[in-house]
């Protein structure tokens, strides 16, 4: 019983951290042949809703996604992107969870969920920008009359958000937002928090 | 906005803000052209050059052109995002907006940031060298492996310096 109630600290966390990255490993690794279908056709689909004619597709070839579109002809240009550059940082994300002590207990659960759920919207969001993207700068002439500079700028600023900082930095930021009175807790920063002041 | 007031009154509050506004303000910041043509680009030369000597301590003889780093047997060319900027900017922010004596807070940005200078060379030296001996490892080793853990090395080096180094409500 006391062992539940001890507040959690910087170095429990730490000390849990190597085995909670085998698990996130483990879960990516699980996830990921099933996941990277679904990324796919969820991306396209959005793609979708924003065209017309709706041609953008998106087919999975091993961890790659082949970007192209259905009313260009066969031998047009098509791009294999990365599917583990758009959804590694699932990893870290999951290993920072798994290492705080109760994570999964009294509504952890729904809290991860919530947490994963927006990963995964920015998941979709990164790979349908790549898909603009190669649209806009990377298919020549067509990409020359069916973007304008301003469309091309936004796009390009958009990627460059989604590609780091957006991918950098949420892992952490959902992480102390999924658990803000655990993670502050342990900082010392808890609300009237004395109890988890960093052990020295 | 009692709301925004209710969140700024406590520390756990004023944290994540100032956190989320040096985070978003610094990645701003990073992305101007100006910026990327006269310290991103220079700076990612710089690392090239870093792994340059530690590759040529090894016995590799490369050479750095822009932002290629090459030798007989391999090349790589180091793109923003490989850098380790991200990483410095994710621990620098979390340093600057914790309460802590600004001294303090300097230490700790200044140490970190050569911390993760270091380890962001031996990223790169160790993708060369997988590079060379298992190419077919070479994507999975970059964008997995080094890049979860350049992550995960930003926020274990904050905790440690918040831990360690930062006596907390020491100052708010």
């Amino acid at each position: 019983m006391r062992r539940s109630t001890r507040p959690d600290s910087v170095s429990g966390l730490l000390r849990r951290l190597p085995v909670a990255v085998v698990l996130a490993v483990g879960v990516w690794l699980v996830v990921r042949p099933v996941y990277n279908p679904a990324l796919a056709w969820v991306t396209q689909g959005v793609a979708r809703l924003t065209e017309y004619p709706r041609a953008t597709v998106i087919t999975v070839e091993g961890s790659y996604a082949l970007i192209g579109r259905l009313d260009l002809r066969a031998g047009s240009g098509r791009l294999k992107y990365s599917l583990t550059q758009v959804h590694f940082n699932l990893v870290p994300f999951l290993a920072l969870c798994f290492a705080l002590r109760g994570a999964l207990s009294r509504g952890g659960w729904r809290r991860l969920g919530g947490a994963l759920a927006v990963l995964a919207g920015s998941h979709v969001l990164n790979l349908f920008l790549q898909v603009k993207a190669f649209f806009a700068f990377n298919l020549g002439p067509w990409s020359a009359v069916h973007y304008s500079n301003f469309e091309r700028n936004l796009i390009g600023g958009a990627r460059y958000f989604s590609d780091i900082p957006v991918t950098f930095a949420l892992p952490l930021v959902l992480w102390v937002s999924a658990y803000p009175d655990r993670v502050l807790g342990i900082l010392g920063l808890g609300p009237g928090e004395d109890a988890g002041l960093p052990h020295r | 906005m009692g709301g925004v007031k209710k969140i700024l009154a406590s520390p756990a509050g004023r944290f994540m803000a100032r956190y989320a506004v040096i985070l978003s303000v610094g990645f701003l910041i990073l992305a101007l052209k100006p910026v990327n043509d006269h310290v991103v680009n220079p700076y990612t030369t710089f690392v090239a050059h870093k792994a340059r000597i530690a590759l040529n301590l090894l016995g590799e003889n490369a050479r750095v052109d822009g932002q290629v780093l090459s030798s007989s047997r391999f090349a790589v060319q180091i793109y923003n995002g490989c850098n380790g900027l991200e990483a410095i900017l994710v621990f620098v922010a979390g340093v600057l907006a914790f309460p802590a004596p600004w001294l303090r807070r300097l230490v700790g940005v200044v140490l970190g940031v050569l911390a993760i200078g270091v380890v962001n060379v031996v990223r790169v030296v160790s993708l060369f060298y997988v590079g060379i001996l298992k190419p077919q490892w070479f994507s999975i080793s970059h964008v997995f492996i080094w890049q979860s853990l350049i992550i995960l090395l930003s926020v274990v080096l904050w905790l440690v310096w918040v831990q360690r180094y930062a006596p907390v409500h020491a100052t708010r």
